[in-house]
């Protein structure tokens, strides 16, 4: 009797199958450039292309040995480093006064945030035009060093003041109440609390900037960042260890996004 | 009062924001080592108060004094007060000993004195093992003991609550009333505790001041405030009473007043101050105080009827019509010979003059 049980008839079959379809292809588009320069960063021939000649790892040899990219990458990572941490000291001090109410606080907010809109080929001519106008020579820790944090500023405001602005003041008067002048409230109660809030700020910040391409290749001059490289890299020669370069940059790129991610939550939960 | 028996004196403190006037000419005395309750409905000012005293607010005008010194040009602090706040503020990146030693911490204590310190805090609210513990992993009533701690720890002249048990369910909201009944005894501390649990502030205080809108109507013992209040709106806010719109007629002997209510009702009950012996004046009269008897019963009080009993466990409730056709509601202990009585049965009323306060506002 068993056997005359008609199944149900699932109404959403089609559908479902769709989806699954849908959600494959989405998939293939996102990450089939991303094993493609994988392969080719094992490809053994000396051009950049199918078909696959064999593997190697002779290119990442080469990238791991090439002094133009280890100097573009030291100059990335200390632009970056720099760039998060001003952008980020800044974007603080900043959400932190919001608290107190200033007037006019919703002009500032929205005067902050526009540039977010600017689109970046206008930031590059813009800047390059002031730092012409100001005879400011292109360089890594004057122009570079100013177009990031120009540039980064908005996001990291964007991304620490809802944490800043959710803080309890409750929590500050109470350590006011056990006798904290205001220094030590900040020091033993608001910055140890916002510290993971800091800190992921301070790394998406630091991604901004390490993959800040169009701003910096109109003032960096003859220093040159990793995107800036790469890019005269293609432009200049079609060199067979861009794609393990690519990988490398991924890796390191994915990993401090994680980073940044995975602190944030801490920041979530502990607030 | 002597002088040095004075914690807080507040004086003629008001506070305004914007056009409300939350504090209106403010004037009381708290003694030392009293359990001091600020009782009012919500937005009577009753935080308003307790956070001038702590210097989180600034009195737009008057005086606050504690131990005889003024102390609105000090910051909280510097201010010989700790507060333990309605939804407590422990901190969440501390664990429990770290809170409780907060205090001590940022006055640059001993270090092992102050640990000394913590642990005996934590033994007087009884959360001696609870060291360790973070904060989040606390039920709610060791929460509230931690606040405590923390606040005690620092031996301060006076402790403000605000409403520190309003979070609480009612079992662990009375048993927290008691211990911090018996944390005051025990440390022989000033409690200023805000509450607008009229309840809570009988049970715990020593003394009551009753607030509404921002002005203190009335300051006195529980008993003073039940028994004799001060005004209709005490009157009304704090238990349940009979009000009865009278017209004043003479005065009696000892204190007392012939009063002439609705339907030609008579009354005599306590005089209202000041010797007014004409004029409108309204008679209260507690429902618990209105005793209500079997129409057998001879002689004493008037006859009435019941309109309505209301069971309510350890008590009755019955609304009566007098004769005179007035309403009057008798509260009784659930047990003989009121549990008999039902509705439209025939009774009669009766009550002492002593328990009738006459009231001209
Ligand atoms: N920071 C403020 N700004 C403006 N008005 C305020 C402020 N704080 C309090 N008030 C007003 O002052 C009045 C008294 O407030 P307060 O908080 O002292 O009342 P409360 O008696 O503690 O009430 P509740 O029982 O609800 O806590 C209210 O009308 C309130 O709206
Ligand atoms: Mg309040």
């Amino acid at each position: 009797m068993s056997a005359a049980a008609p199944r149900a008839r699932d109404p959403y079959r089609w559908w479902r199958t769709g989806l699954f379809l849908y959600t494959g292809l989405f998939l293939t588009f996102l990450y089939l450039p991303l094993i493609v320069i994988l392969l080719l960063s094992f490809n053994d021939s000396t051009s950049t292309g199918f078909p696959l000649q064999g593997a190697t790892t002779k290119w990442y040899a080469q990238v791991l040995d090439s002094a133009d990219l280890i100097a573009a990458f030291a100059n990335s990572l200390a632009v970056g480093a720099t760039a998060a941490v001003i952008s980020t000291s800044l974007a603080l001090l900043l959400a932190l006064g919001f608290r107190h109410g200033v007037r006019g606080q919703s002009l500032v907010l929205n005067l902050i945030l526009l540039p977010v809109l600017l689109p970046g080929i206008v930031g590059g001519i813009v800047l390059l035009i002031f730092f012409g106008y100001m005879e400011i020579r292109s360089d890594l820790w004057t122009t570079v060093l100013v177009a990031h944090v120009n540039y980064v500023l908005p996001f990291a405001f964007l991304t620490l003041y809802p944490r800043v602005h959710g803080f309890d003041r409750t929590l500050e008067e109470a350590a006011m109440d056990l006798g904290a002048t205001p220094l030590k409230v900040f020091r033993h109660v608001v910055w140890p609390m916002l510290m993971p809030a800091v800190v992921a700020t301070a790394l998406f910040a630091f991604t901004l900037s390490f993959d800040e391409f169009i701003r910096t290749v109109f003032v960096s001059g003859h220093d040159r960042t990793i995107p800036v490289l790469f890019w005269l890299l293609v432009v200049d020669e079609i060199a067979p260890h861009l794609p393990a370069m690519a990988v490398v940059i991924i890796l390191v790129s994915t990993a401090l996004s994680l980073a940044a991610f995975a602190i944030g939550r801490r920041a979530d939960r502990s607030t | 009062m002597a002088a040095e028996a004075v914690a807080v004196s507040i004086r003629k403190v008001g506070k305004r924001f914007g056009n409300v006037a939350a504090l209106d000419d403010v004037s009381l005395d708290i003694r030392r080592g009293e359990f001091f309750s600020l009782l009012g409905p919500s937005g009577c000012g009753k935080t308003t108060l307790l956070r001038s005293i702590g210097g989180f607010e600034a009195p737009t005008e008057g005086d606050i004094l504690i131990e005889g010194r003024s102390v609105l040009h000090l910051a909280p602090y510097e201010r010989p007060t700790n507060m333990i706040f309605q939804h407590l503020a422990l901190f969440p990146h501390l664990g429990v000993r770290e809170n409780v030693g907060f205090g001590l911490r940022m006055k640059g204590a001993d270090r092992a004195a102050s640990a000394r310190r913590v642990e005996e805090a934590l033994r007087l609210v009884r959360l001696e093992d609870y060291g360790e513990r973070r904060v989040d992993q606390l039920s709610g009533g060791q929460r509230q003991r931690v606040a405590m701690a923390r606040a005690l720890v620092n031996d301060p002249a006076v402790l403000l609550l605000d409403e520190p048990l309003g979070a609480l369910d009612l079992q662990l909201r009375l048993q927290m009333q008691e211990e911090l009944r018996r944390l005051q005894r025990q440390l022989g501390a000033t409690f200023v505790f805000v509450t607008h649990d009229q309840g809570e502030a009988m049970a715990m205080s020593d003394r009551i001041a009753v607030m509404n809108a921002g002005r203190l109507q009335q300051v006195g013992t529980p008993a003073e405030i039940y028994e004799r209040p001060a005004n209709r709106f005490v009157a009304t806010f704090v238990g349940h009473a009979n009000m009865i719109e009278a017209r004043l007629t003479g005065r009696a002997a000892e204190g007392l007043a012939e009063a002439e209510g609705p339907a030609g009702l008579r009354l005599r009950g306590i005089a209202p101050p000041h010797g007014a012996t004409d004029g409108g004046v309204l008679a209260v009269l507690r429902y618990e105080k209105l005793r209500i008897l079997p129409h057998g019963a001879d002689g004493e009080g008037i006859g009435a009827t019941v309109v309505e009993k209301t069971y309510m466990g350890s008590s009755l409730r019955f609304a009566c019509r007098t004769g005179a056709g007035a309403t009057m509601t008798a509260d009784t202990p659930n047990a003989m010979p009121q549990r008999d009585i039902g509705e439209g049965d025939m009774v009669r009323l009766a009550w002492s003059p002593e328990d009738v306060v006459l009231l001209t506002d």
